[in-house]
């Protein structure tokens, strides 16, 4: 590649981390399931096997040398390690099938999950041990994590909770109390392989509910799972995507450190936020990753990079959302080729 | 009369409230009180279910309150149902809607159905995850006037393209509405869609205007002038 790194990507994060000099912004594409491709695996065969999740990563990442490698398959892991059932397409992320609480009497059944050996989590833990191993000195492993309320409408199935929100906010909170516990065990199990654990929460979007019930039962239990994260001496991460404005402001108040934001114009993100926590995103998957040509991703990562790298408290050039399985692999090479070019430090848009 | 308007406001204004009882109450009261139910659901339920659609336009209301006032609205629609006249003067525009395969986020799908049956539609509603001769089949068994496409996921988008392909195969005319998370006007248009609605506020808007003949071109796909396009509504990792 014609912008050649200077540091690897774990001496990058550190010294950002530290607050040193870096040769240039972390550049971070999510490649979730995509790392499949890397060897030519179904997504099925990818996330139901320890094994093959952990090495797709590892060649995927030597192929691309991306900054971070993320482990993940779907949002919903968690609820299925705590009876939620699922539905797993040949070649496509997991769906939720059948979700665990029917009834309040199935409150009795539900238990914060034993991350050893509940559901596929299993499978996730190999994957980073097998990735801390290959690749774990050049680059930060970080598996995903659906953070409390994700969790809770996978467990509930989304549309009876939301509903919930108001009719029965009691079994709502008691959903939220257990699934948090969960995160904070399955936090716990990743750090002790050594991963750096990060949070998406899509459910409380601000296309789906209002801030002020982000307020009463998102916020305090995000708090609780970040304060949980720095008690381990990491940053907190929280991903949400589709329409974040409404919501950017209580993202910022639960502690997290890094915001991953895809629909919301970075400049104004920044307007809003910037002082309290680092920006991540926000090419767009569908019309950039998936349908767009390398020559109209370079113009997203500029565009970006433009609104977004003088943020006061950093910035990450990624993408809004999951990079689709079907991405075209010259356009994700367009995204790493044009974000180490327009991200090198000092910013210099013109080169 | 006094007391009709203010039953038919009342029923407006349960719904807004999502107030399940109060509609059942005052729907009980509409019979009782001899009120027309055919007005009692135009002039009430469906007026408050208009309003709902503004609040959520407004960004004041979301997908929780929505499903809330739909469910006291169809509450109410039960308890008239059976007082309706037998034959309907209702002329209803007939709606295919569904979730393309591979994909079982039903959300917004639910949304846009709950928003174009106020509207008037007659709305035929498959379910998520269905396969693309399904809605070739229904579209033309019930020679349907629109048929609405939803996906959340990059990964099933491509679905889109080949019903309409297959629609036209078939020789079915119906227009066809797509939407969802991943999905952006360009998209729409370049996949050959009639229309692309945002959210479930303006897939009403878009839905009368494809019926209305109004020329496409005119359609609200409004492609911005950049060299790409960003989508209005996102949401994308499941």
């Amino acid at each position: 590649m014609s912008y050649a790194d200077e540091m690897t990507p774990k001496e990058r994060m550190q010294a950002i981390i530290q607050g040193k000099e870096v040769d240039r912004l972390i550049v971070s594409p999510l490649i979730l399931n995509f790392a499949s491709r890397s060897l030519n695996l179904t997504v099925r065969e990818f996330c139901t096997n320890g094994k093959n999740m952990g090495n797709a990563n590892i060649a995927c990442f030597k192929k691309y040398r991306h900054d971070i490698v993320y482990i993940f398959s779907t949002t919903s892991t968690l609820a299925e390690a705590m009876g939620t059932r699922m539905y797993f397409p040949e070649d496509d992320a997991p769906q939720v099938e059948t979700p665990f609480i029917q009834t309040r009497e199935d409150l009795k059944n539900l238990q914060p999950v034993t991350p050893e050996k509940d559901g596929r989590i299993p499978v996730y833990i190999e994957a980073v041990k097998r990735c801390m191993e290959a690749i774990g000195d050049d680059v930060f492993i970080v598996p995903v994590i659906g953070a409390p309320f994700t969790t809770s409408a996978a467990l509930r199935g989304t549309e009876v909770f939301i509903k919930e929100l108001y009719t029965d906010p009691e079994l709502v909170h008691t959903l939220m109390k257990i699934a948090t516990q969960s995160v904070k065990n399955l936090i716990d199990a990743y750090v002790k392989e050594g991963g750096v654990p990060a949070t998406v929460e899509p459910v409380a979007t601000g296309s789906m509910i209002s801030e002020k019930h982000f307020r009463e039962f998102v916020l305090p239990y995000l708090k609780e799972v970040y304060a949980h994260i720095h008690s381990h001496n990491l940053p907190g991460v929280l991903h949400i995507c589709g329409k974040t404005k409404r919501v950017i402001q209580c993202m910022a108040e639960s502690g997290a450190d890094i915001l991953s934001i895809d629909n919301i114009n970075l400049q104004e993100a920044r307007e809003l936020v910037g002082e309290k926590v680092c920006l991540m995103g926000n090419i767009s998957p569908a019309d950039g990753m998936l349908k767009g040509d390398p020559e109209i991703i370079t113009t997203m990562i500029r565009d970006c990079i433009a609104k977004a790298s003088n943020n006061p408290k950093g910035y990450i050039v990624a993408t809004g959302c999951e990079v689709p399985i079907k991405t075209p692999h010259e356009n994700l090479v367009a995204f790493l080729e044009a974000g180490r070019r327009f991200a090198q430090l000092p910013i210099n848009l013109s080169c | 009369m006094q007391m009709k308007s203010d039953i038919l406001d009342t029923l407006a204004r349960a719904v807004i409230d999502m107030d399940i009882a109060l509609v059942q109450k005052t729907a009980t009261e509409v019979i009782h009180h001899k009120v027309d139910p055919y007005e009692a659901i135009m002039d009430g339920l469906a007026k408050g279910m208009d309003t709902v659609n503004e609040l959520f336009e407004n960004e004041e209301y979301f997908v929780p309150e929505i499903l809330l006032c739909a469910d006291a609205m169809y509450a109410g629609i039960e308890i008239l149902k059976p007082y309706l006249p037998k034959e309907s003067t209702w002329n209803k525009r007939k709606a295919v809607i569904g979730v393309v395969k591979g994909d079982t986020h039903d959300i917004g799908k639910n949304l846009v159905k709950i928003m174009l049956d106020n509207a008037g539609f007659e709305m035929c509603d498959l379910g998520r995850n269905v396969p693309y001769s399904k809605f070739i089949d229904m579209a033309g068994e019930l020679k349907a006037d629109l048929v609405c496409l939803s996906t959340l996921m990059t990964t099933t988008m491509d679905g889109m393209q080949v019903i309409i392909e297959d629609l036209k195969k078939a020789g079915i005319n119906s227009r066809v509405m797509v939407g969802g998370g991943p999905i952006s006007p360009g998209f729409a248009k370049n996949i050959g869609a009639d229309g692309y609605a945002k959210n479930a506020a303006e897939a009403v808007k878009v839905a009368k205007g494809l019926l209305n003949n109004t020329p496409l071109d005119l359609l609200p796909f409004s492609i911005p002038k950049l060299v790409y396009i960003k989508r209005e509504k996102g949401g994308c990792i499941q």
